[in-house]
């Protein structure tokens, strides 16, 4: 038997995603390269320090850009209802395998909804404090002192989150891969990780 | 190894400027002015071209006459430098065995981090060259045996050159001579928040620095020690701890089931 594959992403969708991974890759090198002296070689790597300090900017203004076009696309779809609560509240029990009982998920679950919002907050105050750090000879002194803190703060808040994504659309589920790549699943997965999606998206 | 100072005396500082000339001359820079606010002083701050600027501030004595406090401004070399703790670029900014703090300017990058972790507002950015500037102590000339440039050019002995021991004592003993004259509250100004300065100050009312436009109780930025030291550690218990730990929640738990195990080929 051969499955018929089921749109999950469309074109757009996965454009957005992946100008917003490349630029966010950027920003968080060149970012690490600031962040330590012995980080500093990724500065060499991608061209060296005033190349960094000049790009850094750029790259992350380009990420916030297409957070926000993603927040246009999907922030409807990402309304936390009660079933997301619930399911995040048993957050522990999905990451073990152990999902019975877990409420089903409609097309986003409750994990990849706090992501998003969570890289949405977060993108805005490292924008905020980035345009600080960016121009600081318009800045007023106590500005520059709050920003010099919160930006590494919130990067590194940022860069965590985005590690455990990767992980978890890469090797911890199967499939979630192809899907941001090629757009497609398969039923099979569909029903397995996103059955309330799933039946709604089959009634039409 | 002996470490290098400059001995700011204020009391004998007449404001004829020739450090500033003497500092512009030797650092060959091109002089702009960039305002101008109804003083005597030169330049109301200093700029990325400008880096020895003499303050002339101006205060009411008792009898109703105005006086100057004149104190020279520069990069007071602190012991430990603000700077040089927010520096993201290696090497940009060095401290000398000598104590002198200097910036190597082909290192720099020109994100200004440095100007926020001063406590004393020095450095400058260059609007041309996007790099920052500031005094050097002449460490070029200090290398080789001379004397800083505005030391050379001061014609009251105001400034003085050596190491920071002698002229430690020798500020100690002219506050002493100071306080013989009639000025109870003469002293030093070597700030402790920064471990103290390779430039040092005697003043005739040290209770009160700030009548010579020097801070108070300058002391690195509370935000920039803690950036650099508890968030850093914790932002590497982040980076670490995420990428080991989904490395070994996959070592443990592995991937979840596709749904397509039984023998869909997909």
């Amino acid at each position: 038997m051969r499955a018929r594959p089921v749109h999950r992403f469309s074109f757009a969708e996965r454009a957005i995603h992946w100008l917003a991974a490349l630029s966010f890759l950027y920003a968080a090198l060149s970012g690490l390269a600031l962040w330590s002296h012995h980080l500093y070689w990724l500065a060499t790597v991608l061209g060296g320090g005033v190349a960094t300090r000049w790009g850094h900017p750029w790259g992350g203004t380009v990420f916030a850009f297409l957070v926000g076009a993603m927040f246009l696309i999907w922030a409807r779809q990402m309304r936390l209802d009660s079933d997301d609560r619930t399911w995040l509240r048993n957050a522990k029990k999905y990451a073990v395998h152990d999902e019975a009982g877990l409420p089903e998920a409609g097309r986003f679950n409750g994990g990849q909804k706090m992501l998003f919002w969570g890289q949405v907050v977060l993108t805005l105050l490292l924008l905020a404090s980035g345009v600080i750090l960016w121009f600081p000879e318009w800045m007023p002194r106590n500005f520059r002192l709050a920003a010099i803190l919160i930006h590494p703060i919130v990067a590194a808040g940022s860069i965590g989150m985005i590690i455990l994504h990767i992980y978890m659309g890469t090797a911890a589920v199967p499939g979630s891969f192809r899907a941001m790549i090629r757009g497609w699943v398969t039923p099979g997965w569909a029903t397995s990780h996103h059955p309330k999606w799933y039946r709604e998206i089959s009634k039409n | 190894m002996h470490t290098v100072a400059k001995l700011v005396d204020t009391s004998t500082c007449i404001g004829c400027k020739a450090c500033e000339v003497a500092c512009q001359e030797w650092n060959d820079q091109d002089f702009t002015i960039s305002g101008f606010d109804g003083s005597y002083q030169t330049l109301p701050d200093l700029e990325h071209n400008f880096w020895n600027l003499i303050k002339f501030n101006e205060l009411s004595r008792e009898d109703g006459q105005m006086t100057w406090n004149m104190a020279k401004y520069q990069c007071m070399h602190c012991v430990d430098p603000g700077c040089l703790r927010s520096c993201p670029a290696p090497g940009a900014i060095f401290q000398q065995k000598d104590g002198i703090v200097d910036f190597n300017h082909d290192l720099c990058i020109g994100c200004g981090y440095c100007i926020t972790g001063c406590p004393f507002d020095v450095p400058r950015l260059s609007p041309n060259s996007k790099k920052v500037y500031k005094c050097s102590l002449c460490s070029d000339r200090t290398a080789v045996g001379l004397e800083p440039a505005c030391i050379k050019a001061c014609p009251t002995n105001c400034l003085t050159f050596g190491t920071r021991e002698d002229l430690i004592q020798i500020a100690n003993a002219r506050a002493g001579e100071l306080k013989q004259d009639g000025h109870a509250g003469a002293g030093i100004y070597n700030p402790e928040g920064v471990g103290g300065t390779h430039v040092l100050y005697v003043l005739k009312d040290a209770a009160d620095p700030e009548s010579y436009g020097l801070p108070k109780a300058p002391k690195i930025p509370w935000t920039v020690s803690l950036w650099q030291g508890p968030v850093k550690w914790l932002g590497n218990l982040v980076f670490t701890g995420g990428i080991l730990g989904a490395f070994f929640h996959y070592l443990r738990y592995g991937p979840k089931p596709t749904g397509d195990e039984e023998g869909i080929d997909a």
